[in-house]
């Protein structure tokens, strides 16, 4: 099994065990992250980094809280988190319906393969200067870069999950007197959700990658923008502040994310 | 002398997760020296893990486990190994599969080759010399293995299970292979096996498991007094009574051992 | 054995679809065009982007672009590549290592490691040594991922064998581990490289200088439309070379592997 798969499974594998058992493996675990945020507490206090260069962690901490406080962390994050859930919903519910669209019915499967099989070596993020080209700059673009990005890896794992669904399982249904577009709905895209999901979970993790690149080129507000910005000024236990932000965002959605998967694939072994 | 002796061997089967399971318990056993014993059991009776104890993969724990007369200490080549899914190395042909375990014991060059090339025409790939193991059929990589195994001639043959991944035409045809080599060179043998038939037509004795955790149950000797070979054996009346004994036995172990699937 | 020329057959039927498709995808692009349905700016015709591509092709701006594109990109690969393995390997093979970068890795992998690009900004400058060093921290992840489990999961009853034929413990690790991981280890040098030509070229938009994003954001600034989907173009086409070249590589590496032989 992939690498990926290899690390998924084991969060997904863990029997039931007491709490406390669970407590103390999760604390066992967060132990080296505990390590390293110690360490980064002590080298810059003591000179043996640059606290220019890597401010100890008290100060970002303290610089964090001065971002909450002061609204910007809020408002810069709801305008990223907007940018996200738009654009990545958008491509979900497109991708989801062409990929889907594409395994069933051969004449869309016909026009729209071509086109995706041309764009997908597409790097992703270079996208972003032709969408600020049609959109100017504002979060419109931004927007459009997050579809765009995550839009291909979405129909592709919608329509192999379509087309990889058991034959035997479309004969019954239709064989119990079943519609073909009912079949669809009720057979077809349940049996190749977890396909999906696993490609919307990847799209998930595209969609934030994108956010903060179109948000470093494009500007104007975002949590991207926010972090350039502190940048520029040399406010840099702030800007540090807000990589950690984002970066603990994109893990949590991950893994939020995951849990939603393995509720709605509940049926899965 | 290479004979075998296992004396009250007990073995838990501890998983990272969930309750360790007394696999084995109290397994005494004398196999001498050159004899071919069949290990017949169900799934799960722990033939296959007394078999690993003895190659020395798993520590023993509990009893002892000794080859004339000294104990197991880890795997060595005196007692070679043959795995039910051929276990061979992808990335290397079959002559550099069988070449392997020369390579470790400092053989000569010119040496190794020659034998290595001896194995492969015992076991009749002549011309595949050169192949990789996924070009190859699943007899035709276990006769790889075979050849792997016995190069290094090693004084007890291990054999897990060796043709169950193969089809029953392969399958009959390997064991005449095997019986075969072992005509020409004859070595101590533990074959561990399900199918009754096979144990019957390949061992001299064959030694029935219990169900989980695993016990001798009984040994049957299983040598043939009919000259028959081949076909003409398995079609004897000797034959037949000596698999419908072991089946017996057999098939009460079965029925518990499947009930107390975990 | 089926005919060797029957993967060759299919590769061929499947670039002459891969061709195929960019051309239905062109005609597609400049039937758009023509339609004017957007204007010249938004959507500049074909003739004009590929006349825009060749005439740089032929000032040596665009072959100049690629070369410090690629050479970045490499560098920061391979040192993701190294890095990657070796981290991996130990982190299968030494409790203690594995312990550390167990947690550090199943969180930094959801992360958008292009977040720190400021911060490597501040650390190494806007030069190239802050480009390499973030293509290499960004593509290191799926390397390390894949020869962790490429290492972890060999087959137990192989390296049984391999014990009972004699091997020793030292040459364990070189003989029968690094080959048997292999496939995966290069698995995750296949993902990895794409990672590794995006993540500069976001760089050195963000950054930029020559080198294929910079010439792609001066282009936008100009309004040079043309420019930008040239730029666009050669970067897919980049992006395709790169990847079909791991794809070769692959396959006359593991031509032993079942994957091969079942194409």
């Amino acid at each position: 099994m992939s690498g990926a798969a290899a690390l998924e499974a084991d969060t997904r594998r863990t029997p039931a065990r007491p709490l406390i058992e669970r407590l103390a493996g999760a604390l066992w675990r967060a132990l080296p992250v505990i390590v390293v945020c110690i360490a980064w507490q002590i080298a810059p206090s003591v000179g043996v980094i640059n606290p220019d260069a890597l401010p100890p962690l008290s100060a970002v901490v303290t610089a964090w809280w001065g971002l909450v406080t002061d609204g910007s962390l809020a408002s810069n994050g709801l305008t990223s988190l907007y940018e996200v859930v738009v654009g990545l919903g958008l491509s979900i519910v497109v991708g989801v319906g062409a990929g889907v669209l594409m395994a069933w019915y051969a004449p869309v499967e016909a026009i729209v393969s071509p086109l995706m099989k041309s764009l997908y070596p597409m790097p992703k993020s270079a996208l972003i200067p032709v969408m600020i080209l049609w959109f100017g700059l504002g979060p419109n673009s931004k927007i459009a870069s997050i579809f765009a990005g995550c839009l291909l890896p979405v129909v592709l794992s919608s329509y192999n999950g379509a087309r990889g669904v058991d034959q035997t399982l479309i004969w019954s249904a239709l064989g119990l007197g079943a519609s073909r577009r009912r079949v669809l709905w009720e057979v077809v895209v349940p049996a190749a959700l977890p396909e999906i999901m696993a490609g919307i979970r990847n799209a998930l993790a595209i969609s934030f990658i994108l956010m903060v690149a179109a948000e470093f080129l494009v500007g104007q507000h975002g949590i991207g923008y926010l972090i350039s910005f502190l940048g520029d000024g040399g406010v840099y236990d702030a800007m540090f502040a807000g990589v950690l932000t984002v970066s603990a965002f994109g893990f949590l959605a991950d893994r939020v994310y995951l849990l939603f998967m393995n509720r709605m694939l509940r049926w899965r072994e | 002398m290479a004979g075998i002796s296992f004396r009250e061997v007990r073995h838990t089967y501890r998983p990272p997760r969930g309750k360790p399971v007394l696999a084995l318990e109290g397994v005494s056993l004398d196999v001498p020296d050159r004899e071919f014993l069949a290990l017949l059991g169900p799934s799960g009776c722990g033939k296959s893990t007394l078999l690993y104890l003895l190659g020395g993969f798993i520590p023993v724990e509990g009893g002892a486990i000794t080859v004339g007369g000294k104990p197991v200490d880890g795997p060595s080549p005196d007692r070679g190994i043959v795995f039910q899914h051929f276990a061979l190395f992808p990335w290397k042909t079959v002559r550099q599969n069988i070449l392997y375990g020369l390579e470790k014991q400092g053989m000569a060059k010119a040496e190794r080759e020659k034998r290595a090339q001896e194995f492969v025409e015992l076991v009749h790939l002549k011309g595949f010399e050169d192949s990789y193991p996924s070009q190859l059929s699943g007899g035709m990589r276990q006769r790889v293995a075979i050849a792997r195994t016995l190069a290094v001639e090693p004084e007890i043959l291990l054999m897990d299970e060796p043709f169950g991944a193969l089809d029953a035409q392969t399958r009959a045809l390997m064991h005449e292979e095997l019986l075969a080599i072992m005509r020409r060179a004859p070595k101590t043998v533990v074959f561990v096996t399900h199918d009754v038939r096979e144990a019957v037509y390949l061992a001299d004795r064959v030694a029935v498991m219990s169900a989980r955790p695993g016990r001798i149950k009984e040994i049957v000797d299983t040598k043939f007094k009919s000259n028959a070979r081949g076909e003409e054996l398995l079609q004897t009346r000797e034959f037949a009574d000596k698999v419908d004994h072991l089946w017996k036995l057999v098939r009460d172990e079965a029925i518990r051992a499947q009930g107390t699937r975990a | 054995m089926a005919g060797m020329s029957d993967p060759g057959r299919r590769e061929a039927a499947l670039t002459a679809l891969r061709v195929g498709s960019g051309l239905v995808f062109f005609a597609a692009w400049q039937l758009t065009a023509m339609s004017h349905v957007f204007s010249d700016f938004l959507l500049p015709s074909v003739p004009v982007v590929f006349e825009r591509l060749w005439h740089d092709l032929i000032t040596g701006d665009l072959l100049y672009g690629i070369v410090l594109t690629l050479i970045r990109t490499f560098i920061g690969f391979v040192l993701a590549a190294v890095g990657g393995v070796i981290l991996g390997v130990s982190i299968a093979r030494v409790p203690l290592v594995r312990w550390f970068f167990d947690p550090l890795v199943s969180v930094g992998l959801p992360m958008p490691k292009i977040a720190f690009l400021p911060i490597f900004m501040l650390w190494f400058g806007v030069f190239d040594t802050s480009k390499v060093l973030m293509v290499a921290f960004s593509s290191i992840f799926p390397v390390i991922v894949e020869a962790w489990a490429g290492t972890q999961n060999i087959d137990k009853y192989m390296t049984w064998s391999a014990m009972s034929l004699g091997v020793n413990r030292h040459r364990f690790l070189w003989e029968i581990a690094l080959p048997a991981a292999l496939p995966q280890v290069f698995t995750g040098l296949q993902v990895a490289l794409p990672i590794a030509l995006i993540v500069d070229i976001v760089c050195e938009m963000q950054m930029g200088g020559e080198g294929m994003g910079g010439s792609i954001m001066t282009d936008m600034r100009f309004a040079d439309s043309p420019g930008v989907f040239a730029y666009i173009i050669a970067i897919a086409i980049v992006g395709m070379i790169l990847v079909k070249a791991m794809e070769i590589v692959r396959r006359r590496l593991l031509v032993w592997h079942q994957e091969t032989q079942t194409a």
